[in-house]
């Protein structure tokens, strides 16, 4: 089922998290005008973005401790298995993930779509950063702005982006 | 919450909205939650010390001596959630 | 749920059902920013994921 834009899904919400966390919510009212993808699916080079915190074993982990968020990104190559990548992230319920990674960063079942044709090709790289950022403007300024040039840098058609 | 509003708070000394933040932040969302999670962080960082074991003092001075002190305070953050998580009853354990 | 965008664990084809709804929106979206709702409830996510893990031999 489809809902209109400008409907919220649970009214009142973002009321009560502003009461919780003032000045936390931002209200979006203008949207990116749809494109339509230039070429089919199955022609078109795919990047992932998620905010679950996952990175490659052995890279600093992202920091989860400070009180006003971490501004950096992971590059995740999309060859990688799910046995090579690990979650640094506090803020949303890992148990899923901790036994199958695919069910917050669906890298496996991606790489499969793509074997099937379903997606032409992946970008090298996946990006994954933290979802706990205080600094709405300086999530955009640099996280965003630099995960979209890192995107652009390696072709990709569409993105499709997961928050955790 | 933003950080334009706790900069704000700083402004006018609005301690309250601080501590507010910082409980929001342990509890996550749950500020009740949050008071008990630096109740716990204390209560596990007294615990090794009562047998007064020799500890690096000489690190301690030295590291307070030499560190700035925005890099002290992630310290402080980290040491938080590194004695809480030590307790075995850690909100932040994945299953939230 | 949080944490489990793409469904539960080990239910590879509700994962991958998932993904292909969404990269459908690219095509069958009439406007941005209109919202999708997957027609699942996670309760019977839930209940299909229990019954592969028992299948599978790894039910917690």
């Amino acid at each position: 089922m489809a809902i209109s834009k400008g409907k919220e899904l649970r009214p009142g919400l973002w009321e009560t998290v502003n009461e919780r966390y003032p000045g936390s919510m931002i209200t979006k009212t203008d949207f990116v005008p749809l494109v339509k993808l230039s070429k089919p699916l199955g022609e078109a080079r795919l990047a992932f973005i998620s905010t679950a915190g996952i990175q490659p074993k052995g890279t600093l982990p992202f920091d989860t401790v400070h009180p006003v968020g971490d501004y950096t990104f992971r590059r995740v190559p999309s060859d990688s298995k799910p046995a090579e990548l690990e979650i640094h992230q506090l803020k949303y319920p890992t148990f899923g993930a901790n036994r199958d990674l695919n069910v917050i960063f669906p890298i496996e079942r991606l790489q499969e779509l793509t074997n099937e044709r379903v997606i032409g090709s992946l970008t090298k790289n996946f990006y994954s950063f933290i979802g706990y950022n205080m600094d709405p403007e300086r999530l955009e300024r640099t996280l965003a702005e630099d995960i979209a040039d890192a995107v652009e840098a390696e072709n990709a058609d569409l993105a499709l982006l997961a928050p955790a | 919450m933003s950080l334009a509003y706790l900069k704000d708070a700083i402004k006018e000394g609005d301690s309250e909205k601080l501590i507010r933040y910082v409980r929001l932040h342990f509890g996550d969302g749950n500020e009740e939650r949050g008071a008990k999670e630096i109740n716990k962080a204390w209560i596990e960082a007294l615990k090794p010390m009562l047998e007064i074991p020799a500890t690096d003092r000489e690190f301690i001075l030295q590291t307070l001596a030499e560190k700035d002190t925005a890099t002290l305070a992630h310290l402080f953050f980290h040491l938080h959630f590194y004695f809480v998580g030590r307790s075995g009853e850690w909100i932040h354990d994945g299953n939230l | 749920m949080m944490g489990h965008h793409f469904g539960v664990p080990f239910h590879e084809e509700l994962q991958k059902r998932i993904i292909r709804t969404a990269l459908s929106r690219i095509t069958e979206a009439e406007k941005s920013g209109d919202i999708y709702l997957f027609p699942m409830t996670w309760a019977e996510a839930r209940l299909e994921g229990k019954e592969i893990e028992k299948k599978l031999g790894i039910a917690p």
